[in-house]
Parts: C-alpha cells; structure tokens; sequence
C-alpha cells in the first residue's frame, strides 16, 4: 500500500512555522544607519564586543534618510516589539520617543555622563530630569571655505561676521564669474525640510534670538529672528550670492557637491562633509579649509545641535545586556577609534584633545568649540509637528510669498495653537 | 434526437460561487475594509505618539477647518485635479485616436506609449527632478543651447511654476492609461457607423463629435472617474521633486497626512485622510449620477 504524503507533509510545514514564529535568535538587535561605511563600523564592534562579553548583537541596517528611520522605529515601538534592543536617535525626535515612554532610563554614573558635552547632555539626552540616551556622536553647522580663492583676493581669513561674508562673498564671486558665470559665494540649506530650520536656527542664534515653544510660552516672531530671517531672504534676492536653488533643492548632498566641484566659496554644512570634501577624488582637496560660522556684529557664533544618541527601548526583552553594549558604544576606547576611523565627532568632550585623534583630525580642534557652544531645537515631544509649520512658513519668506514679518508672524500663530493643542493639559 | 442538457438549465448556484469568491472578499476585508475602518475610527480619537489615545469626538475635524496648512493642501490637491486630469484626458484621447487608426508599426507605438505607465511613479518622478534640477537639468540646458535664455530658470522657485512641474509629471505617466481605456471603448464602436457617415458625406469633425464622442461617453466617465480619485490622492510625484515646497505651495492633501502620521499624531492624519475619503466619494457619486443622466437621455 501507497503511504500518502500529505499529513506528514503538512505537520512538518507546520513545525518549521511554529519554530520559525516562536523562537527569536537569542541576543541583542541593534537599530543603526545604513550607510555602507557606518554599518561596516558597527559590525567590527559588535563582533568584537561578543569576543569580550559573549553577548551576540545583530543589526539591523536602516535607510540614510532621517524621517524613514524614525517611522520604521515608531512602528515597532507602537506595536511595543521587543526589537530593536538598541537604535540610534535623532536628536529632533529624542524627546517624543522619551515622553511616549519608549526609553530606558539610563543611570548617569554608569554611563558617565560628565564625560560628555554638558550642553549636550542638558538640552537633548536628559527628559524630565531623567538620562534617556547619550550621544554616540555629535553634530553642528560649521563653515567650509576656499583658502585659495580668499588668498587670491588678498583676505586674510574667514568672515567673522555676516556682512565680512556678504562683503568679501560679493568680491569674490564677482572676480570669480570671469571664469566661471555660474559661481556663487555661498551655500548652504534652504530647501523645505528639517535642514531650514537648523540652518535659521543658528543664523537666529548668532543674531541673540532663537526659538522657543515650551510650557505654552511660544518665542518666534523677535526683532532678532527677524534680523536672522531677513539676512537668509536677502543673501539669495538682494545681495545673490546663494544661488536661487537654495531655496528649492539644496540639502545636505546638493551643497555639499556644489561646493565640492569648485562653484562655491564657502559652504555651511554639517562635518560629515570634511571627509568627503578631502577625500582623493575631490577637486577641491586642498583648498578647503574649516571655521566656526560668522554672526551678527554684537553676537556670537552658533550651531544647531545635531548627531545621534544611542537609546535603549522600554521593550527589550534584555535590557541588563543592552545596557552593557551601550556603555561599550560610548566607552573612551570605542569612541576614538570613531573619531580616527570615520572622522565622526564623538560624543566624550575627552576624546578632542587626544594626540592619537588630532593627529588624525586636524580639524576637532575648532570642532570641540563649536559643539560646546550649539543650540539645541526645543525638546518637547510635539517639536516634529512644529517644525513642519516652521518648515513651511520659512520656505515661504525664501519663496517671497511672503514677507519676513508676515512669516514669522503666521509661524507664531501656527506655532501657538500647535503648542495649545499638543502640550500636556 | 439529442437532449438539451438538462443540468445546465436546471442549475441552482446555491451556496457554491461564494467558496471561489472567499478568498477575494476575505483580502478586500483584509486589506482595504478594515483599514479604512481603522482610519476611520482613528479619526476620532486624539492619538499621538506621545500622549497615547483617547476618544475626541470630532476635535480633529473642527480642527482641520481652522487649519490654515489644510486649507492650502486642500486648495492645491482640487487645482491639481482640476488642472492635471483634463489633460491627461485630452491627450489620452488624442493617442487613442491616432493609434485607432491603422498605422504603420502601431504595435510598437503602442509599446511606446504604456512606457511611462510602465515605469514606477517614484523612479519617472526622480526623472523629471533631473530635469527641472537648476545647475545640470535638461529643461534649463535645451533652453541655454537654443540660446533662449542666458541666466538657468529655477523651475521649482515659484508657485506657479512649481505647480507645473507635479502636474506635468502626472501627465506625462497617466494619458496612456488614459489612452488604453479610450482605444478599448473606440474599437467597440460598429465600423459601419463611419462608413455610413462617409458615405453621407461628414467631414471628420462631425464624425467626432456626433458618432465617437457620443459612443465613447460611457468610457469616457470610467476614466474620468479613476483618474480624479487617482489624482486627489497624488503623492509620489510631489515627494519627490518639490517635497510640498515652496512654503508648502505644493502639498497636496495625501502628503499633508503623510506629515502628520510621520510626524506623530495618527489621529489627525487618520482625520485629514478621511477628508480625502470623503471628497473622492462625493465625487464618484457626482459622477456616477451624471452617467445615469447621460445613459436615460439617450
């Protein structure tokens, strides 16, 4: 007689399901960028960290842009899944995962926490008096200029203040237009996204204004963030001297190619692009140098806040193992070779003054001062919601739709009731 | 003498159509009823990613009236169909036209054609951002070498131009789907028609107008109706090339929902999306109804 199959067949699909569903490969998951370089990184760290601790960490490798990564962990932590253990933070939204409840409280001894950018600590990684997450690596708006091209035109250095970069900007290009009539002095982000609000945020700084919507007590339209407002509408319009794409295209990449192939004489970007602007490939190698970003006569330098902070979620199923990782994300040791091996700006203000990691970054000396000194964006967990009407009314004044006054104007109102909806009652 | 076959006339389907439908109706409920039951009942609710949720009533709706951001998306998603559809039913009808007739190489023209609509909506609007693009584009390129302008134009810098340059994308990828309907319904049309109306003496004009269009309206209100619904609910193009800028002259109403789900507060993007439910629904009926005209007066 003929055995049929089927029965068995089916059962042992059946087991596989069942084991497939409900047994999960032990250790921790780990939520990181998926840029190449990046993710190469943390997977000779994570080996090296199961070689001393036994603990197995797996990746999981996000996309680059910035709102995907948070809406993929949203979801998860929505639906309250045990991975990701670990991910890495924007700043931007650190303060709405914290006040959902989605990060582990993390002990500032254990971690230490003095170690790092005071600053830092204070205005993004503490919510409520509490450490949720410690910054793995840090960020700020600083200035690429062409040390060529100001020596050309007998400049000694870079602009200390807005109208020295109008002024030697609009000497420059047009001494530079000869050669090339698409040349333009400076660059920097303006298109409709995140990027416009940090960019007026530390122009708003260098001026003394800045924004503020805390506890229903809403600070945008100031005599000062005019003043910051007006100088962005007029380097493009009036003085232009930012080609009229900033306002529509630039982010981080488009300017950082526009200056890279030689079109531009300064740039303000994040310090990603000190690597890749030296990289071998790049036409201007050497000739770019790097400063703090110039203010207004009266103020001082300022830089959003940026980079990520390593956070450990409310639904690990092993938190005691997810915080031993995290201690060793952010030790001395791992933090330096961050510094040397990706030219990252590590989140220990102790790592800055190492001989090993200035021999290899020249530049963290000019860097360690402009972090010390960054302004953060406001850490209520609503601040997603808000920069979006921020997002618009600011490309709106770039757009010339409408007025600098009226902008801010129309931001405050949409701010205020964004702030009266959304603040806790 | 053979015998009808009985079975046939005497079959009673019962119960049995609906085993083979199960499936179906099971993924509609699956995937389309109860998520839009989902979104609904969200839209009730104030629901953030950091307040957790609680039922609001309609809060979220009132709110969106006193919403200036959604009176602007609003505003531009109706120009967009307003403006885009016609179009892409006007051209649509023009390929339908000339690929009715019998041309020479006319299955590679159709293979030409469905191109655009082949090519994913995100990859053909990266496409066109490459061409508007101010240093390297193509549009400001052509312009320069003919000699045209001297200074590149920043295509996506003003409102209008901006809004141009999503509905011309839309266009371009949807009047062949437009198309395809269109040649369906003309090579149902009896050919005798038109040899009768020639032989009659009609110029072409009148052909058109008192034979094909007539003929045609039945389909003519089905691609209507798709591609309205189709483009209130346009996305793809908008995120990618202006991202709703500038000052959000460009932010249709799916990406204006898109902000808020993405941004945290599922309630009131639950709510914005229904709006869009609801006005595409209004529509459909209006459209539906002005059929039913059109079919009891003829």
């Amino acid at each position: 007689m003929k055995q049929r199959p089927g029965p068995w067949l089916l059962l042992v699909a059946l087991m596989f399901l069942l084991t497939g569903c409900g047994e999960r490969p032990g250790g921790l998951r780990f939520a990181v960028g998926g840029a190449p370089h990046e993710a190469a990184f943390w997977q000779v760290l994570v080996e090296e960290f199961r070689a001393e601790t036994g603990i197995d960490v797996r990746l999981d490798r996000q996309p680059t842009d910035t709102d995907l990564r948070r809406q993929e962990l949203v979801f998860a932590l929505q639906a309250r899944q045990s991975d990701p253990d670990l991910f890495l933070l924007d700043g931007a939204w650190l303060a709405q995962f914290a006040a959902a409840d989605w990060l582990m409280p993390l002990d500032p001894e254990e971690m230490e926490a003095d170690a790092f950018f005071e600053r830092v600590i204070a205005m993004a990684d503490t919510y409520e008096g509490a450490l949720v997450a410690l910054p793995v690596y840090v960020d700020g708006g600083v200035l690429y200029y062409r040390e060529d091209l100001l020596a050309a035109h007998q400049i000694d250095g870079p602009p200390e203040t807005w109208s020295e970069l109008i002024e030697i900007g609009a000497r420059v290009q047009a001494g530079q237009r000869a050669r090339d009539p698409h040349f333009y002095a400076y660059v920097w982000q303006g298109a409709q996204y995140e990027g416009l609000v940090c960019n007026f945020l530390e122009i708003a700084a260098s001026a003394g204004g800045g924004i503020r919507f805390e506890e229903g007590d809403v600070e945008i339209d100031t005599p000062a963030n005019r003043r910051a407002l007006s100088l962005m509408v007029d380097l493009i319009h009036r003085h232009e001297i930012s080609p009229p794409n900033v306002y529509t295209e630039m982010k981080e990449e488009e300017s950082r190619l526009f200056f890279q192939n030689g079109r531009a004489l300064f740039e303000r970007n994040w310090p990603y692009a000190w690597a890749r602007h030296r990289a071998a490939d790049s036409p201007v190698r050497d000739q770019v140098r790097i400063a703090k970003l110039p203010h207004f006569a009266g103020g001082r330098s300022a830089s959003t806040l940026g980079g990520w902070h390593i956070g450990v979620s409310r639904f690990s199923d092993h938190p005691e193992e997810a915080r031993r990782f995290v201690r060793y994300a952010v030790s001395r040791a791992v933090q330096k070779r961050l510094a040397i091996e990706l030219g990252w700006n590590p989140g220990r203000t102790d790592i800055y003054g190492d001989p090993d990691v200035r021999a290899a970054n020249p530049h963290f000396a000019v860097l360690a001062d402009i972090f010390a000194q960054a302004v953060a964006r406001p850490t209520v967990p609503y601040y997603p919601i808000a920069s979006k009407a921020l997002q618009r009314h600011l490309s709106a004044a770039l757009s010339g739709r409408l007025t600098v006054a009226e902008a801010l104007r129309g931001s405050q109102e949409a701010v205020e009731e964004i702030a009266a909806t959304y603040a806790e009652p | 003498m053979r015998r009808r076959p009985r079975a046939r006339a005497g079959w009673q389907p019962g119960l049995r159509p609906w085993w083979f439908l199960l499936p179906l109706l099971l993924l509609i409920a699956l995937f389309i009823l109860l998520p839009v039951l989902g979104t609904f009942g969200t839209s009730f609710h104030e629901d953030t990613a950091f307040r957790g949720r609680s039922f609001n009533g309609l809060a979220n709706y009132l709110h969106a009236l006193r919403d200036a951001g959604f009176w602007q998306s609003l505003t531009f998603t109706l120009l967009f169909v307003l403006v885009s559809v016609p179009l892409e039913l006007i051209l649509g009808l023009g390929f339908a036209l000339l690929l009715d007739r019998a041309l020479p190489w006319r299955p590679l023209l159709r293979v030409c054609l469905l191109i655009p609509w082949a090519i994913p909506a995100a990859i053909s609007a990266r496409t066109w951002e490459l061409i508007y693009n101010y240093q390297y584009g193509l549009a400001n390129y052509i312009l320069r070498s003919l000699g045209l302008i001297d200074a590149p134009i920043n295509w996506l810098g003003s409102d209008v131009s901006a809004f141009f340059c999503v509905v011309i994308p839309d266009v371009w990828r949807t009047a062949p789907f437009a198309a395809i309907i269109f040649l369906a319904g003309l090579q149902a049309i009896p050919r005798q028609l038109y040899a009768q109306a020639r032989v009659d003496g009609a110029h072409f004009l009148q052909v058109f107008w008192r034979i094909t269009l007539p003929l045609l309206r039945p389909v003519l209100i089905v691609a209507l109706l798709f591609r309205t619904i189709d483009a209130l609910r346009v996305f793809d193009p908008i995120y990618v090339i202006t991202g709703g800028g500038p000052g959000g002259a460009t932010t249709s109403l799916s990406l204006f929902a898109y902000d808020y789900f993405a941004s945290g507060d599922f309630g009131y993007g639950a709510c914005i999306s229904m709006w869009l439910f609801v006005i595409a629904l209004v529509l459909a009926l209006i459209y539906v109804r002005a059929a039913r005209f059109a079919a009891e007066a003829t």
